[in-house]
């Protein structure tokens, strides 16, 4: 190509309109300063070529944000070049035009697009633009790209079309942008001045709707903003799958709602807020509060749950004013749930604590912190070996680090656990963390097919339940669920397989004994209380698979079947062949926001940081065992972000100890059970926007919290508060900034060396991708030899027990306006309605539960999908009460229920 | 011409199987059936050159022809929705000869390798739907629906559906959510039906007077029936003549014959003492013509060439008694009141197109209004998911243009006769009503 030709080309893709409108034709580009002579220098200024835009994209950027590689089931698409606009664009093929379009540099608008919605439904026809060739003009957001394709958006056809769709947008909306919320961050706003003909010809009465109408308790619509768009219906209907929101009537009196007016009550309804382009859909709890030009948003990470949700925090005047999602498709492809949208609220609500508690006598007073500190020190430093750890929830990489360093050095104690029961097995640690095992969140959805195993993803890690459904509905994913509880994702799976409470662990054992004939199905299948056909059903699904993936939950290790249901697991992934198939893989849902990255950093009894081996003749004890020991071995505990009375299985066990504990020290931000009967210094805990660290994601990803408003009254961060207990003791800590903690561990942490809070980033790393994950020490065995699983005891007459956690439960729901009125409510237990008109109560009845230890009263909520023999308490962290606890204490298998 | 679908029409009983059977029904399923393969009759129907009834006039076979091969669920819907305004053909054929209908049904299910079959029927036609329920159940009976048809090893089976009464319904997408149970929206095409259509499936849609001649094109030869009509537009066409003339009703012609033939010989022309004024040739969604365009071949190139379309074969004739104003209104309201919301232009357009056409009806207009009317018009041709925004923008535009001093003297009039003060203040239309739960 020689240089005129490159210049042609380039002032070519520099004109605008005027040379789409074929003023010049081929050959005749007008070369400023060459063939024209003009000697008005004003005007050869303006015949200049403009200067191009640089497009943020590239094709290496096709990877959505948060992917560092494509997931293995993903197809491959080829890079194929067209021109948008006269200039050549490379894209990857089958994107749809809008996203093509922007690898040039070129933005069509767009209303209804959102891809993270599935298929497009190109109902906002805003996006038409010419294809050379197609005599109409063609809606951009749902044409794929094809190799040499030309594409106009700028020719006066497609501008007139554009205009005209604006105008016809805004014939009906209210233009009440003064007072409307979304003024300033509108979609509407932007398009209307970018691709509207600035003018208005409509002289007709605009359409009138009563308004604004409250949709829930955290959503309020607006009809007559509405543009339909369909985007939140399509939420409802195709993401969420709740089927709630529709579009009501037809034509010009089309409007959103649900079916029957009643309020739109989802675990993830919050979303329609920002998928909404305009002001319809507005959250009330920040309707009214701030405009866009006096609020800073602030990126971090949601720590109410393992799913580790990337967020967006809404600050004004240093007070967040909301919760959005921060689009990482390696996490929560862009969803938020409704707990960590408007927990928020609950940060500022009276009941948190906001200064260090000490106590004197039965009271607990507040205190400055010198004082605190003093206190906690003098306990810690009387007790010095005899004191122990405990840490979970959403406690930091950073915090476990420092707390470890200051049990460990300061006090001389390896007593601590983030964990609750008994000891890992190092091996079935070391296996379970292997890379080659495990899988990373974008490959669950594109695995053929996952098995979930003891878990109800919608209360245990709530995003999840959304990938699961987005694998199924586009990806062809096969799902199987395993749990003894109905789970919502039945109706989404290709099987369903049911077993006693607690038996996760046979019914692995029995899937491995299909798998391999290590044992009598039919007998493995019967201990574990399943039946043997759904046993060999998920084994045959798994076994067909490409890139089978197990999402099972920590809950598993702590039955009394102990390390058996994790060995099962290792064999599984064995016989599965897991290890050798990209996208292949287990992933476990821990129980602690932060369960994985606490194990990791080592805060645990028996293993170092990065599961290196413990140190030798330095084995601390167990929680389980550090509850034993409270107030003989043990005399001072320390809790950090953890109530062992309402979380563990065992709290009954727990409340004796902690009442026989000399001091208990807690970093809390309510007052737990634990807390408030049991402590003697309260440190009062940061919260999500005001904490500064790391955290490690289930599939091994760490990400960073960032503060983004100061700390609530007193409260000082976690990491300065351990800095200070540990120079009490005499021990000099060495950090004065959070992220000197951050370097510790990435000294300290074999599988995280190296790491900086740069590399990490906005959307996070994964370990298992970076060149320290070789650092992990190879477990000595990776398969195992398992005897009989145990048997669950038959009913007769009574039923199994099981238990769930609602995600409606916890402070940050109980004490945020907008979640209130969806806390779990009275105690509640679910039975089939076989076993109901067997015992003659019907949902709604009262009922008494009887253990050998105790019992409790609860409402019965009859239940189809509940199997017969079976019933599910609602345990509440609220409802720490001595009756609920009694009667669970020794975790009992049957109970009898009397009317 | 020999009549074809309206053959013996009013012949009592011929709704039975009884009668159908006796007149020789069903003997061209069963010989199909016994001598040709699929593909074969596929190739008649090529060969007829048929085109679609149903509006948009497109080549039946070739449409058959783009269903893939293979073993799998395919589907045919016939769309009996019959509801564009002045259409009324369908209705008579599914009243009077329904296993016509059911015999065309199999025989294209037959050569498109199709496994299940639906009538989409819409609401009114209660009466009908029953027929056609009585005829279906007959015909399974007598071993033409269901498994291994006489023998054949092909098998189809037939369900009526009956629809709820939305004009968009007719919209072969909409039809096909409608018919899975959804909210009738139509659908982004592509993909097209034939790819992925009902259930996602591939699925044939025909019009029930296109499914009504597949058997005749078999019967007869597909040859045979191409030397029917025009070259592009075979066979004949059932048109369903209303409005301003003395024989109101449906008619069976040729294709290609004059308009004139239709208007004034079949239906009788104009009222005594009336002239007639303007036309739709192919129900109300048509671009209207006029007096000039009666010696227009009655064919679909002829009409499109005229700028209008054939359509369903719906010709409504409009006298001098009637303004033009009124008739723009009362199409113009119609799709307002039928679109479904889904796209932009369509639900917006033809809102605020019927707002100004009632303030032009009222008077409280003036001509630049009229300018902004036809440019409404424009900015909703082409530019909408399906075609129901055109199908009001069309004749609209027609209208305005086409009787622009019509439109400008009824302004006129109304303006010189307007006393001062007269206005009202405008009205709220407040669509959604009080609703409980109001906040803020």
């Amino acid at each position: 190509m020689n240089d005129d030709v490159k210049r042609d080309e380039a002032t070519a893709r520099a004109g605008d309109v005027a040379d789409q409108s074929g003023k010049s034709s081929v050959g005749e580009t007008v070369r400023p300063g060459e063939d024209n002579v003009v000697t008005d220098q004003a005007a050869v200024a303006i015949e200049e070529p403009r200067l191009q835009y640089q497009s943020p994209f590239t094709v290496v950027d096709a990877l959505p944000p948060g992917y560092t590689k494509k997931p293995a089931g993903e197809p491959e698409r080829k890079i194929i070049s067209f021109t948008i606009d006269g200039a050549e664009v490379r894209a990857p093929e089958g994107i749809m035009l809008v996203d093509a379009a922007k690898y040039g540099g070129v933005e069509i608008p767009v209303f209804c697009y959102e891809p993270k919605l599935g298929a497009p439904v190109g109902a906002c026809r805003m996006c038409l633009v010419e294809i050379e060739g197609i005599p109409k003009l063609q809606t951009a957001c749902s044409t794929p790209v094809r190799d040499g394709m030309a594409v106009i958006t700028k020719s006066p056809r497609v501008i007139e079309a554009q205009n005209g769709v604006v105008e016809f947008i805004l014939l009906n909306h209210p233009l009440d942008c003064p007072v409307c919320d979304k003024g300033g961050e509108c979609p509407l706003q932007d398009i209307s001045y970018g691709w509207g003909s600035g003018k208005s010809r409509t002289t007709e009465p605009k359409r009138h709707f009563e308004k604004p109408v409250a949709l829930s308790d955290g959503i309020a619509i607006d009809r007559e903003r509405c543009i339909l768009c369909y985007r939140c219906v399509r939420f409802s209907q195709e993401v969420s799958e709740d089927y709630q929101l529709v579009l009501l009537d037809r034509g010009a009196g089309a409007h959103v709602g649900t079916f029957d007016g009643s309020q739109y009550i989802a675990p993830f309804s919050g979303n329609v807020i920002e998928l909404c382009p305009v002001g319809a859909l507005t959250s009330r709890a920040y309707r009214f509060r701030a405009r866009p030009w006096d609020i800073e948003q602030g990126g971090s990470v949601c720590t109410l749950c393992p799913a580790q949700c990337n967020v967006s925090y809404t600050v004004r005047d240093d007070k967040v004013m909301r919760t959005l999602a921060r689009d990482n498709n390696a996490v929560d492809d862009g969803w938020l749930c409704d707990k960590g949208r408007f927990a928020y609220q609950a940060w500022e609500s009276e009941a948190r604590i906001t200064t260090p508690l000490v106590r004197q006598g039965d009271k607990l007073l507040p205190a400055r912190w010198d004082h605190a500190l003093d206190v906690a020190a003098a306990a810690l430093k009387k007790s010095g070996e005899r004191t122990a750890a405990l840490a979970g929830g959403a406690t930091t990489n950073e915090e476990a680090w420092l707390l470890r360093r200051l049990m460990l050095e300061g006090l001389n104690s390896p007593h601590i656990d983030s964990r609750r029961g008994g000891k890992l097995s190092l091996d079935v640690a070391r296996t379970l963390t292997q890379p080659a095992l495990t899988v990373s969140v974008p490959d669950i959805e594109w695995a053929d097919a996952v098995l979930v195993l003891d878990s109800e993803p919608v209360d245990d890690m709530p995003i999840l339940d959304l990938r699961l459904r987005k694998g199924v509905r586009r990806n062809g994913m096969k799902l199987a669920i395993a749990t003894p509880r109905p789970s919502s994702l039945d109706a989404n799976t290709a099987l369903v397989a049911r077993y006693a409470p607690g038996y996760a662990g046979a019914f692995a054992q029995a899937v491995q004994a299909e798998l391999d004939g290590s044992g009598d199905v039919d007998d493995y299948a019967a201990r574990a209380g399943a039946d043997a056909a759904d046993v060999r059903a998920v084994a045959a699904l798994l076994k067909g698979a490409e890139r089978p993936v197990i999402l099972w939950s920590e809950r598993m290790l702590y039955t009394t079947a102990g390390a058996a249901p994790a060995q099962a697991l290792c064999n599984i992934a064995d016989r599965l062949g897991v290890g050798e198939r990209e996208g292949a893989g287990l992933m476990q849902i821990p129980i602690q926001a932060n369960g994985r990255g606490l194990r990791e950093v080592g805060f645990l009894p028996n293993i170092g940081p990065g599961l290196t081996d413990g140190q030798p003749g330095r084995t601390g004890m167990s929680s389980d065992e550090i509850a034993a020991a409270l107030g003989s071995d043990i005399s001072a505990l320390i809790t950090v972000n953890v109530d062992p009375i309402v979380e563990y299985p065992n709290g009954r066990t727990w409340a004796a100890a902690l009442a026989k504990a000399p001091t208990v020290i807690a970093f809390s931000t309510w007052l737990d059970p634990a807390t408030a009967l049991h402590a003697d210094v309260v440190f009062p805990a940061e919260v999500g926007p005001e904490k500064e660290g790391t955290v490690t994601h289930p599939d091994g990803r760490i990400q960073r919290l960032r503060q983004t408003v100061e700390r609530a009254g007193e409260v000082n961060a976690g990491w300065w508060v351990v800095g200070e207990l540990a120079k009490r003791l005499g021990l000099d800590l060495g950090v004065k900034i959070a992220n000197q903690a951050t370097a510790q561990i990435a000294a300290g942490v074999p599988i995280y060396e190296g790491i900086t809070t740069t590399e990490i980033g906005g959307t996070g790393v994964r370990w298992q991708e970076r060149g320290a994950a070789s650092n992990l020490p190879a477990p000595d065995a990776t398969t195992f030899l398992l005897e009989a699983p145990p048997a669950a005891p038959q009913p007769n007459g009574r039923l199994r027990l099981g238990d769930f956690k609602s995600l409606w439960s916890g402070g940050e729901v109980v004490n945020a306006a907008t979640l209130r009125a969806l806390a779990s409510g009275p105690r509640r237990v679910e039975l089939s309605p076989v076993d109901g008109h067997r015992l003659g109560v019907a949902s709604g009845d009262t009922v008494t539960l009887k253990t050998e230890s105790g019992e409790l009263s609860a409402l019965v909520a009859l239940r189809d999908a509940v199997p017969a023999g079976a019933a599910f308490l609602m345990t509440d962290e609220r409802d720490g009460n001595e009756a609920l606890r009694a009667a669970l204490a020794g975790a009992p298998e049957l109970i009898e229920v009397v009317k | 011409m020999d009549e074809l679908l309206f053959q013996d029409i009013d012949e009592p009983g011929l709704n039975t199987i009884e009668v159908y059977e006796r007149r020789g029904g069903y003997e061209t399923l069963k010989k199909a059936l016994r001598e040709l393969d699929g593909e074969q009759v596929l190739a008649e129907l090529q060969a007829s050159g048929v085109r679609g009834r149903g509006g948009a006039g497109f080549a039946m076979g070739t449409k058959a022809g783009f269903l893939p091969k293979g073993t799998m669920d395919k589907y045919l819907c016939c769309n009996a929705d019959e509801s564009e305004p002045g259409t009324f053909k369908d209705r008579e054929l599914m009243q009077k000869n329904p296993h016509q209908l059911v015999e065309g049904i199999i025989l294209a299910s037959y050569a498109a390798g199709i496994n299940k079959a639906f009538i989409y029927i819409r609401g009114e036609y209660d009466a009908q739907a029953s027929i056609l329920e009585a005829a279906v159940r007959e015909a399974y009976e007598h071993g033409h629906l269901g498994e291994n048809i006489h023998g054949s090893g092909f098998g189809v089976s037939l369900v009526v559906h009956r629809g709820a009464g939305a004009y968009i319904c007719g919209e072969e997408t909409a039809l096909l959510d409608s018919l899975e149970g959804k909210r009738g929206n139509p659908r982004l095409k592509p993909p097209f039906p034939a790819n992925a259509g009902l259930f996602q499936g591939p699925t044939l849609i025909n019009n029930v007077e296109t499914l009504s001649n597949v058997s005749h094109i078999v019967k007869h030869g597909g040859e045979w029936y191409a030397k029917i009509g025009t070259e592009k537009s075979t066979g004949t066409k059932l048109v369903s003549v209303s409005g301003c003339v003395q024989r109101p009703g449906n008619y069976e012609i040729e294709l290609g014959i004059p308009a004139r033939e239709i208007i004034f010989g079949l239906a009788g022309g104009p009222l005594p003492g009336r002239e007639i004024k303007a036309w739709f040739p192919g129900g109300s969604s048509s671009p209207l013509l006029t007096p000039d365009e009666f010696d227009l071949p009655y064919d679909f190139d002829s009409i499109a060439g005229a700028g209008s379309m054939l359509g369903s074969g719906a010709i409504i004739v409009i006298d001098d008694s009637v303004s033009i104003v009124d008739v723009a209104l009362r199409t113009a309201s119609f799709y307002k009141h039928e679109s479904c919301g889904k796209c932009t232009p369509c639900r917006e357009g033809t809102n605020w197109t019927t707002k100004m056409l009632q303030r032009v009806a009222d008077g409280d207009a003036t001509p630049m209004d009229l300018d902004l009317i036809a440019g409404v018009q424009q900015q909703i041709m082409g530019n909408c998911l399906c075609v129901l925004g055109d199908a009001m923008a069309m004749p609209v535009s027609s209208m305005v243009n086409k009787f622009r001093d019509e439109f400008e003297a009824h302004l006129e009039a109304a303006r010189a006769s307007r006393t001062p003060l007269a206005d009202a203040p405008a009205k709220l239309d407040l669509v959604g009503g009080l609703v409980p739960g109001v906040i803020a």
